[in-house]
C-alpha cells in the first residue's frame, strides 16, 4: 500500500487544473451577470466570453475524466450552481460553442445508472433545467395567447425575434438626425452594433447586421463599434458567417483589420497552390476585392499598400508580381463597369505613381495598333531609364529618388502586360535594336540593384539573349547536344555565380518558341531546355509557363 | 376520413404515452422522429379542416371518445382538445421532456448544438437539435430586447396583437359564430390574469394592426364592442396608455375615441380638489390618473380628432356653468379643466 502512495502523488499535483479560485471567480461573475441586465453587464460578458469558453472546456475535460457524478460533486461542489446560472444567461446560450460546452458539462453530470440519492437528484435537476430552458414561458400573456390561438411556442418565438429585428432595422435605416440636445442618433446605432457582437453568427441577425454595415456614413460619429467589426471579421475568416457581397465590401470599408485579413488570405490561397493564369484571375475576381476597390478608392489604396510592403520584402517573387498584375487587371475591369456612375479620375487610384507614366502604362496593348507597340515601349523604357538615372544622380542616400523609382517599378508590376509585350518584341526583333526591351526586362526583374549591378545584369542578359538567338536562328536543326547543354548552363546555377533570372531566361525561351518561326523540332528543343530549368522555378511560374507553352504549341501545330 | 380519424386517435394515444408511460424508455431516434412526424400531421389536419364546421364536429367527437378511453385507463390524464391540435408538436415536446423515462440519448439528440441540416432520417424528418434551436432563438431575442426600437408597444405585444387578430378574424369568418369569438376573447383575458397590463398592450396592438381589409375591420369592430362592454377593463386601459398611443388608437377607431372620452369625463367628475396637494385628485379606488395626465389624454384625443375639441368644449362649458361659472381654481373641476386645456 505504501508503495502505491508515491505513484499517486504526481496525479494529485496535476489535479489543480481547475482550482477553487477560478471556480469562485466564474461563480461570482455568473451571479453578477444574472443580477443586472445593463449595457455594462453585456459588455463585461462579451469581454469574458473567450476566457469563459476556455474555462468551460477545461471543466468539461475534468468532468469527463471523473468516474462518477458523486466524485464530480465532491471535487467540484459549486459546479451545479455555476452551470445552473450560466444556463439562464442568454449571451452564453446564444453561441453554439458555449452552449455546446455548457450542455456537455451537464451531460457529464448525468448518470445513466444513478447509484445513490445524490446522483438521482442530479439527474432530476438536469432534466428540469433542460425542460425549462426549452419549454418554459416566463410571460403569462404570451402563454395564454399561444394556447388560445394555437400558435406553437417555436413559431411564436421566431415571430417575436423577427419582429424585433425588423423594428431595429427601421431604427438603423433612419438617417442620422441631430436632436435638440445636439446628440446624434448614431449613438443608438453603436449600441445596436455592440449588442450584435454575441450574435454575429446567428442567421436571424444577418439582415440586421447587413443593414448596419451598409448604412450610409453620414456624420463624424463612428457608428459601428470596433469590437463588432472585429467579431465579424474573425467569424467570417472562420467561415462561420455568410455575408452578402455588398455587406462584405462595407465590412472591408469600415475595418482595416478585416480588409487586411482578406488580402492576406487571397495571397495565401494563390501563392501556395500553383494556378494557371485563368484560374488565378478567377480566384482574384471571386475574392470580391477588385470590386470593392472599384467602389471605394480607399480600399484600393490600402490593398496596394499591402502589396507594396510584400514586394519590398520579396521583389523577386514572381507569384506575387503576377498576382499584383492580375489584381490590377481585374480592378480596372470592375472600374470600367462602374465608370458611368463614378467621376473619380484614375489618378485618384494611383496617387503615388509618376503621373507621366500612368496613362501610358495603364493603356492595354489591345487598345493600340500592334505597329505602335515598338515606339510605345521604346518611350516607356527611356522614361524609366531617365527616372533611374535621376535617382542615381542624386546622393546615394536620397529617399525621394528611391521612392520615385520604386513607385515607377510598382506601376510597371501592376501593368506587366507591357513587360510581356517587351519579351515578345525582343524575340521577334531580328536585327533591330532590342536593347530598350532588354533594359525594361531587367528593370522588371531587378528594380532596386544599384546601377552598376544593373549594368552588369544588362550585360549578362544581352549575352544570354545573344546565345539563345544564335542557337535558334542558325540553320542547323536538330541542335547538337553540346549547344543544348550550353543553354542548360545558362540557367542552371554555377557554384560561383548566382543563377541569372531563370524566369527571365525561360520567358525568353518560351517566347522564342511561340513567336519565332521555328520548325516543330525547334520548338521541341526549346521545350526540353525549358524543362531543364524547371527545378529553378517556383511551381506557379512553371505552371503558367507550361500552360502558355502548351496553348501556343497546340495553336502552332493545328 | 376514416383513416384521418384513426390517425388522430393514434396520435393522441401516442401523446399519452409520451406524457406518462415508461414505454418511453424503449424509444429510439426513429421512434422519436416518427412521433414528431405524426404530431406534424395533426397540425396539418387542423389547418386544413378547422374552418369546416361539419368535419370539425366529427373530429371533436373522435377526440372526445379517445380522451374518454384514455381518461379511464390512465390516472391524471391531460386531455387533448381539437384546439390543441395546431400546437401538437409543442405538446409532444413538453410531454417528452417532462417524462423522466425519456432516454438521455434522445435528450442529447434534441439538444444537439451542431447546426441541424434538415435531413430525412429514414422516412421522417430529423429532429436533431430541435430544442437547441429553440433555446438559441429565445436567447437571440433576449440579447436584442433591451435595445430601444421604433415601437411604442414592444415587439412581443405587437406579435401577440397580430396573433389575436388573426384568430379573431378566422373565428368571425366562420359565419355567425360570434359566441366562439366571445369565448376566445374571454379565455385570453382569463389566461392573462395577473398580467392585465400586458393584456391591455396586446389589445392596443391588435387595434393598431393595419391590413386594410374587410375581415380586419369586422374583427376590429367586434373587439371594440367587446371592450366597451368591459367597463373596468376599458378604464384600466385608458389609465395605462401613453397620450401618443391613445392618439394613434383614437385616430383609427372612432368608437374607442368616444368611449375613452367618456372614461375621461367620468374621471373628471369623480375628482376632488385636495388643498394639501393644490391639485385635483381621484379619490375612488381602481385605475385612475392624475389631473395632469387627464389633460394630456384629452389633448391627445383632440389631436386625433379636431372636431371632438369643439364638442367637448361645449360640454365642459355647460358643466362649468352648472357649477356656478366661477373662474377660480379649485372650485369646479370643469373650469380648471377648461383652462388647462386652453379653451
Amino acid at each position: 500500500m505504501s508503495e502505491q502512495q508515491p505513484l499517486s502523488q504526481p496525479l494529485q499535483t496535476e489535479e489543480p487544473l481547475l482550482n477553487d479560485q477560478e471556480m469562485q471567480f466564474w461563480l461570482d461573475k455568473a451571479v453578477a451577470w444574472g443580477q443586472a441586465d445593463s449595457p455594462d453587464t453585456q459588455k463585461d460578458t462579451c469581454l469574458h466570453m473567450s476566457r469563459l469558453r476556455d474555462f468551460l472546456h477545461q471543466l468539461l475535460t475534468q468532468v469527463n475524466s471523473m468516474s462518477s457524478t458523486t466524485e464530480t460533486m465532491k471535487r467540484l461542489p459549486f459546479l451545479g450552481q455555476l452551470l445552473g446560472r450560466l444556463c439562464w444567461n442568454p449571451y452564453i446560450t446564444v453561441c453554439d460553442t458555449s452552449r455546446g460546452l455548457l450542455l456537455g458539462c451537464l451531460w457529464g453530470l448525468y448518470s445513466e445508472r444513478p447509484s445513490n440519492a445524490v446522483e438521482k437528484k442530479a439527474n432530476q435537476w438536469i432534466r428540469k433545467v433542460l425542460c425549462q430552458l426549452s419549454t418554459e414561458e416566463d410571460e403569462t400573456a404570451a402563454q395564454a395567447l399561444m394556447k388560445c390561438t394555437g400558435v406553437p411556442a417555436k413559431e411564436y418565438h421566431l415571430k417575436v425575434l423577427r419582429k424585433k429585428v425588423a423594428l431595429l432595422q427601421e431604427n438603423v435605416g433612419q438617417s442620422c438626425t441631430l436632436f435638440n440636445s445636439q446628440r446624434c442618433s448614431c449613438d443608438r446605432i453603436v449600441d445596436i452594433s455592440k449588442a450584435c457582437i454575441p450574435i454575429v453568427t446567428c442567421p436571424e441577425a444577418s439582415s440586421l447586421i447587413s443593414l448596419l454595415l451598409q448604412r450610409p456614413v453620414a456624420c463624424v460619429t463612428e457608428a459601428l463599434s470596433e469590437d463588432f467589426l472585429n467579431a465579424l471579421t474573425s467569424a467570417y475568416s472562420r467561415q462561420g458567417l455568410a455575408l452578402e457581397e455588398q455587406a462584405l465590401v462595407s465590412l472591408w470599408y469600415h475595418s482595416f483589420y478585416s480588409l487586411e485579413e482578406a488580402v492576406l488570405s487571397l495571397l495565401q490561397s494563390v501563392i501556395t497552390t500553383g494556378l494557371t493564369p485563368q484560374k488565378l484571375e478567377q480566384q482574384v475576381a471571386q475574392s470580391l476585392l477588385p470590386k470593392a476597390c472599384a467602389q471605394h478608392c480607399s480600399i484600393f489604396l490600402v490593398v496596394n499598400d499591402i502589396f507594396r510592403s510584400i514586394l519590398k520584402q520579396a521583389e523577386g517573387n514572381e507569384s506575387v508580381k503576377t498576382l499584383v498584375q492580375t489584381f490590377t487587371k481585374c480592378f480596372l475591369r470592375e472600374l470600367a463597369l462602374l465608370k458611368p456612375q463614378t467621376s473619380i479620375s484614375v489618378k485618384a487610384f494611383f496617387p503615388q505613381s509618376p503621373s507621366s507614366l500612368l496613362v501610358p502604362l495603364l493603356t492595354m496593348p489591345s487598345e493600340m495598333p500592334q505597329g505602335a507597340w515598338r515606339n510605345h515601349l521604346n518611350w516607356l523604357s527611356s522614361s524609366l531609364q531617365r527616372l533611374t538615372e535621376e535617382e542615381e544622380e542624386g546622393d546615394g542616400r536620397s529617399t525621394r529618388g528611391h521612392h520615385n523609382v520604386f513607385e515607377a517599378w510598382f506601376l510597371l508590376v501592376q501593368c506587366a502586360h507591357w513587360v510581356q509585350v517587351a519579351v515578345q518584341l525582343l524575340v521577334t526583333s531580328g536585327t533591330e535594336d532590342g536593347d530598350p526591351f532588354l533594359w525594361l526586362l531587367i528593370f522588371y526583374h531587378y528594380p532596386t540593384k544599384r546601377w552598376h549591378h544593373r549594368a552588369s545584369q544588362l550585360a549578362r542578359a544581352k549575352e544570354a539573349w545573344n546565345h539563345i538567338r544564335t542557337l535558334f536562328s542558325g540553320a542547323a536543326h536538330p541542335l547538337p547536344s553540346d549547344r543544348l547543354q550550353s543553354l542548360g548552363t545558362l540557367v542552371s546555377p554555377q557554384p560561383e555565380q548566382q543563377s541569372f533570372a531563370p524566369s527571365l531566361t525561360v520567358s525568353l525561351l518560351v517566347n522564342v518558341a511561340v513567336f519565332c518561326q521555328l520548325p516543330p523540332s525547334g520548338s521541341a528543343e526549346v521545350l526540353q531546355a525549358v524543362r531543364k530549368t524547371v527545378s529553378l522555378l517556383s511551381f506557379s511560374d512553371y505552371c503558367s509557363i507550361q500552360f502558355l507553352l502548351n496553348a501556343k504549341l497546340s495553336m502552332h501545330n493545328a | 376520413m376514416e383513416a384521418v380519424l384513426k390517425n388522430l386517435a393514434s396520435t393522441v394515444e401516442m401523446l399519452a404515452v409520451a406524457a406518462q408511460s415508461d414505454a418511453l424508455n424503449h424509444w429510439d431516434k426513429q421512434t422519436l422522429s416518427r412521433a414528431f412526424h405524426w404530431a406534424r400531421y395533426c397540425e396539418h389536419v387542423f389547418s386544413k379542416f378547422h374552418n369546416n364546421a361539419a368535419i370539425r364536429r366529427i373530429m371533436e367527437k373522435q377526440l372526445q371518445l379517445t380522451n374518454q378511453t384514455l381518461r379511464d385507463t390512465i390516472p391524471g390524464y391531460t386531455e387533448v382538445s381539437f384546439s390543441d391540435l395546431p400546437r401538437c408538436q409543442h405538446l409532444l415536446l413538453v410531454r417528452l421532456l417532462n417524462n423522466p423515462e425519456l432516454p438521455s440519448s434522445l435528450m442529447k439528440i434534441l439538444f444537439d448544438t451542431t447546426r441541424p441540416v434538415k435531413t430525412m432520417h429514414g422516412d421522417y424528418e430529423d429532429v436533431t437539435g430541435l430544442c437547441s434551436h429553440i433555446v438559441q432563438c429565445k436567447s437571440v431575442y433576449k440579447v436584442l430586447s433591451p435595445l430601444a426600437d421604433m415601437s411604442a408597444l414592444g415587439a412581443d405585444a405587437e406579435v401577440q396583437g397580430e396573433m389575436l387578430m388573426e384568430r379573431l378574424e378566422a373565428l368571425l369568418n366562420q359565419g355567425s359564430e360570434t359566441c366562439r369569438a366571445e369565448q376566445f376573447l374571454g379565455s385570453v383575458l382569463q389566461g392573462c390574469e395577473g398580467a392585465l397590463q400586458q393584456f391591455c398592450l396586446v389589445i392596443a396592438a391588435a387595434l393598431l394592426t393595419s391590413k386594410n381589409c374587410t375581415a380586419q375591420t369586422a374583427a376590429h369592430d367586434f373587439l371594440l364592442d367587446w371592450l366597451q362592454k368591459k367597463h373596468s377593463l376599458l378604464q384600466y386601459m385608458c389609465s395605462l396608455l401613453s397620450p401618443t398611443l391613445l392618439k394613434d388608437l383614437a385616430k383609427e377607431h372612432q368608437k374607442l375615441r368616444d368611449a375613452s372620452c367618456n372614461v375621461l369625463k367620468k374621471w373628471a367628475s369623480e375628482m376632488e380638489y385636495s388643498l394639501s396637494d393644490g391639485e385635483w385628485v381621484l379619490t375612488s379606488t381602481g385605475p385612475g390618473v392624475s389631473f395632469k395626465k387627464l389633460t394630456e389624454l384629452f389633448l391627445a384625443l383632440f389631436d386625433a380628432s379636431p372636431s371632438l375639441r369643439g364638442d367637448v368644449e361645449k360640454e365642459l362649458n355647460a358643466l362649468k356653468i352648472s357649477d356656478g361659472d366661477f373662474d377660480v381654481t379649485g372650485l369646479s373641476v370643469w373650469g380648471d379643466l377648461l383652462s388647462a386645456l386652453n379653451m
